[in-house]
């Protein structure tokens, strides 16, 4: 029943409502994801959390760079003056013009339902700007654990959505700086801290117990869980997920030589992204297989940097790829990394290539389904310090509040947060 | 079409190279000859004729074929080009030339295995020289081919036995591959024979990352004193910021002419990146050596530059004695009033000026009495000041009266002058400010704080200001800003703390207000205490969006949230 104090109270909210001019209180807010964005990378953070905070969220896909919606809350309208991120207060009409918009363009909108729980496999000793999903992660301020080798042994990978690993040796060489760095103290100190874990969780030596570590990842994927992975990551769990029988890892790692008959024993069935590689047996040539195409660290293979292009994928029917590559940028600069590229040649058939080098014989950027769940890989180790070598003073993401190369990286943290849609294709 | 300047200057260098082919051995035809000045004519299609014509007589004519390759580019026809050049091979078949044009036509053509063929001919018909690595390493870099040019190099060091010859391509493939410890090698043993390249290697090694420079710096300071070698590592330093290393490269080198070139270019340097230290520091050297009196007064700018009046006055004097009376009360004189007035030593000042007032024309007096009046103000003699400007309406001493008007506390007075006279400093700024925030036109208070900040004692010109802000009501919150700005200077953080926490919570609506939130936070995150830090800052941002120090604020709100690295 209405009382009559019910409704002088319901008179009052309207009289109020009808006071306050739109442009102060609007019913949602536009995140721009294009050039009127101030700062891309905070943004990403902004919508995580409102996620988090149990507020909807939608993710327009192609709309403006890829722009997110989210409802007009205090909260949401203080981070983002906070964080310098644009917003723009928009009506329930606007809105309706908005997704008549993207109804009729390659465009779509995805809700976001759920903020991932992130995982970074990191060793807990590790600084933390030495990953650029470390780095992108503490400065758009989304939250996340961290696992090593003792967790993921344990089984705790499953309490996770997201897991990323960055350039960790899962061949359990060490990334092959033996040849370089043997005399350094943060070499011997990590070759020692390696050779304890390995001792303490039961393994004989490094190489075995990362190929266990590599185990239980493909295991996660299978069961599931989401996969990111950059830099040398990418290439060593494959080769440690493929040669998860086979020795080969070389004598320095695990006092025997690699099988010479490796190649051929490889079972690529077990690998998520490449197939019919060829290991590299040298211990004294800085790379472990033909995958990547740049070889950074090899005098005379090493190649320049270029460019990549990011592939368009259809909105409404690819939305996961379409997803991957949102961004206000097509073509961004390369950066090295342990691995920086993927040889065409070796990618298994099904792989989504999201991007390349025009005319090179490499790739950039992959994303595929493993089982029940999917892993993404992007070459390289920081978007924004392309020569990265070791020791370099780390990324301020406060200079690049824009990077496309790190948007990369951030959609794909809140890609589990996308309310999946029976795919089309 | 051609621009008049671009036609002079091609003209110019036609009738250079006849000149040059007349001194040199190779008779210039008379074909030749109406080739070049018909290439000059821009009529293509004629002077190919007639290059064509000196080449059907003598085959292995360089000019001819050069020329010939340069009018087939304007028309278009390189691939015409390779039976000519062919030709003219198999008639000179050791001269280099012929074969640079070769390789380069084919690579310009895209004839990728003909000109491999090309490059393997030369190497086998010349077995012991560098040219053919030379020429196809250089191509190959210029295509971004690193990995072909550095096998390409790698065989000539095999074949030939030395890399004698091929520095300049080892170094810019070294740098190209950012292998920069090894491109610094080799550029230092290019710089041993052809220190010409000096701008070449500074340009190639100025990209070194910070964490390679090390590696540079030791290899081009390998053992023997390699002078282009230091003057790159010199001008590297400067580029990278690090003058005093720049100096230190330079310094120890044997006292010889090359060693007194390279002082007095890196002095020159140095001045264009007002590195005044090292700039006095340079010319000082220079001046143990080879004393000018032209030295002398350079040494003494960089030194007043440099806050140094003391080691300024010492190179005046050491400069007046190269010079005769007159020349010195034009160059000496003024640049020792300067150097007295930073000082304070008004007296002193004051001789100098009465001393030389007969020779100095009636502009320059009045610069230098203004000088000489700024000298008595850092004594603290105002009335002086004023009394030597007297009556003086020029900019200089207009200028120094609106200060003298601010020290003695008639602000109507500075409000007029100082408005349209005074230059921008940050001094200046401080001081309108102050003139267009308060409606008072006496503060004598205030004109003490002024004053007491312009004789140096900033401990006791802090004070001044948080006195001043007692009585002029309508500037508190300026003045205290000031005085907070002063203390936090002179290291006392806990009083400019108070002065600016007191701002950012009572006086919340004052101009001030944001700079104090901000450098409060600020001294809150230097004492560990980032929560309180973080709080501030977010209401920094939150209450004053519109502010120009909102930036700054989402920077330090970045760094107490451990956002980004603390380093940087």
């Amino acid at each position: 029943m209405v009382t009559p104090r019910l409704r002088l109270f319901a008179a009052a909210c309207m009289l109020l409502g009808a006071l306050v001019p739109a442009r102060l209180w609007a019913q949602f807010l536009l995140v721009p994801m294009d050039d009127e964005q101030r700062n891309h990378l905070k943004a990403y953070g902004l919508t995580y959390n409102a996620i988090k905070d149990g507020l909807r969220a939608e993710w327009f896909l192609n709309y403006r760079g890829g722009s997110f919606l989210l409802p007009d809350a205090a909260d949401v309208r203080r981070r983002a003056g906070l964080d310098g991120v644009t917003v723009e207060p928009i009506s329930a009409s606007r809105l309706g013009a908005i997704r008549a918009e993207i109804a009729g363009g390659n465009m779509d909108a995805i809700p976001l339902e759920k903020a991932p729980r992130v995982a970074i496999y990191t060793p807990p000793d590790a600084p933390p700007w030495d990953d650029a999903v470390t780095l992108a992660l503490r400065y758009a301020g989304i939250e996340y654990a961290t696992v090593f080798d003792e967790e993921v042994v344990r089984g705790d990978l499953s309490k996770y959505d997201w897991l990323h690993l960055h350039h960790e040796d899962f061949t359990g060489q060490f990334s092959k700086f033996h040849i370089a760095y043997r005399g350094a103290p943060w070499f011997i100190q990590q070759v020692q801290g390696a050779q304890a874990m390995a001792q303490r969780l039961g393994f004989p030596n490094p190489p075995a117990l990362k190929k266990a570590v590599a185990e239980r990842m493909r295991q996660y994927v299978e069961n599931g869980g989401f996969l990111f992975a950059m830099c040398g990551a990418t290439e060593t769990l494959e080769l440690a997920m493929a040669g998860f029988d086979v020795d080969i890892a070389g004598n320095f790692a695990d006092g025997t030589p690699v099988d010479g008959n490796a190649d051929a024993k490889m079972r690529w069935t077990r690998s998520f992204a490449f197939a019919n590689a060829h290991l590299e047996q040298s211990p004294f040539v800085n790379a472990q297989s033909d995958i990547d195409g740049h070889q950074v660290n090899v005098p005379g293979r090493r190649q320049p940097l270029g460019t990549f292009t990011l592939f368009s994928f259809s909105a409404k029917f690819d939305p996961v790829e379409t997803i991957l590559v949102q961004n206000h940028r097509t073509v961004i600069p390369d950066f090295y990394g342990v691995t920086t590229s993927f040889m065409r040649r070796v990618l298994k058939p099904g792989v989504s290539v999201l991007a390349e080098e025009e005319g090179a014989p490499w790739t950039k950027y992959l994303h595929g389904h493993y089982g029940k769940g999917s892993w993404t890989y992007l070459g390289g180790h920081d978007p924004e310090d392309p020569q990265h070598g070791i020791g370099n003073p780390p990324t301020d993401l406060a200079l690049h509040p824009n990077s496309p190369g790190y948007r990369l990286i951030l959609n794909n943290v809140l890609f589990p947060a996308a309310k999946k849609k029976p795919l089309k294709t | 079409m051609r621009s008049r300047g671009a036609r002079s200057v091609a003209l110019a260098g036609l009738l250079l190279l006849l000149a040059v082919a007349r001194a040199g051995a190779q008779q210039v035809s008379g074909a030749e000859q109406r080739g070049l000045l018909l290439e000059q004519d821009e009529k293509y299609r004629e002077a190919a004729a007639a290059y064509r014509e000196a080449l059907a007589t003598t085959p292995g004519s360089v000019m001819a074929l050069l020329g010939l390759e340069r009018v087939y580019a304007q028309l278009g026809w390189p691939d015409s080009l390779l039976p000519v050049i062919d030709r003219s091979i198999a008639a000179a078949p050791r001269e280099p030339a012929l074969r640079a044009a070769q390789i380069r036509t084919l690579r310009s053509l895209g004839l990728t295995d003909r000109l491999q063929q090309a490059f393997e001919r030369w190497t086998r018909d010349m077995p012991g020289d560098a040219g053919p690595y030379r020429e196809y390493a250089r191509l190959l870099l210029q295509d971004g081919q690193l990995r072909t040019a550095d096998s390409v190099l790698q065989r000539a060091r095999a074949r030939l036995g030395t890399g004698r010859g091929l520095e300049l391509e080892q170094a810019q493939l070294r740098a190209a591959m950012g292998e920069w410890a090894l491109s610094a090698t080799s550029w230092y043993e290019a710089l041993e024979r052809a220190p010409y390249l000096e701008q070449a290697a500074i340009l190639s090694l100025v990209a070194t990352p910070q964490e390679m420079r090390p590696a540079v710096r030791r290899d081009l300071l390998a053992a023997g004193r390699n002078v282009p070698a230091r003057r790159v590592l010199a001008a590297l330093e400067l580029h990278w910021g690090s003058p005093q290393d720049a100096w230190m490269v330079l310094r120890d080198l044997p006292r010889d002419t090359a060693t007194f070139a390279a002082w007095s270019e890196f002095a020159r340097r140095a001045e264009d990146a007002e590195a005044w230290t090292v700039v006095r520091a340079a010319l000082e050297a220079l001046l143990r050596e080879r004393p000018t009196a032209d030295l002398a007064l350079r040494a003494a700018r960089a030194a007043l530059h440099g806050d140094d009046a003391e080691s300024a006055l010492a190179l005046v004097r050491q400069a007046e004695r190269g010079l005769d009376s007159a020349e010195a009360v034009v160059v000496t004189v003024p640049l020792r009033l300067e150097a007295l007035a930073a000082l304070g030593r008004a007296a002193e000042a004051q001789q100098t000026l009465d001393a030389y007032a007969g020779h100095a024309s009636p502009e320059l007096q009045r610069r230098q009495r203004a000088l000489v009046a700024w000298a008595w103000v850092r004594a603290g003699d105002v009335a002086r000041a004023r009394a030597l400007l007297g009556n003086d309406v020029t900019a200089e001493a207009g200028e120094v009266s609106g200060w003298l008007s601010l020290y003695s506390g008639d602000l109507a007075t500075a409000r007029r002058t100082l408005r349209v006279r005074g230059r921008a400093t940050p001094e200046l700024v401080t001081a309108l400010a102050l003139l267009a925030r308060t409606k008072a036109d006496t503060s004598a208070a205030t004109g003490d704080a002024f004053l007491t900040l312009a004789r140096g004692d900033t401990l006791r010109a802090a004070t001044a200001f948080e006195e001043a802000a007692v009585s002029l009501r309508d500037a508190r919150t300026l003045l205290l800003a000031v005085a907070a700005r002063l203390h936090a200077a002179t290291r006392d953080d806990a009083r400019a703390v108070l002065l600016w926490s007191e701002l950012a919570t009572k006086d919340a609506e004052a101009p001030e207000a944001p700079e104090a939130n901000l450098e409060w936070a600020r001294a809150l995150r230097r004492a560990g205490k980032h929560a309180d830090a973080v709080e501030r800052l977010e209401h920094l941002i939150l209450t004053y969006p519109n502010s120009a120090l909102v930036p700054q604020a989402r920077r330090e709100l970045d760094l107490a949230r451990g956002a980004i690295p603390r380093a940087s």
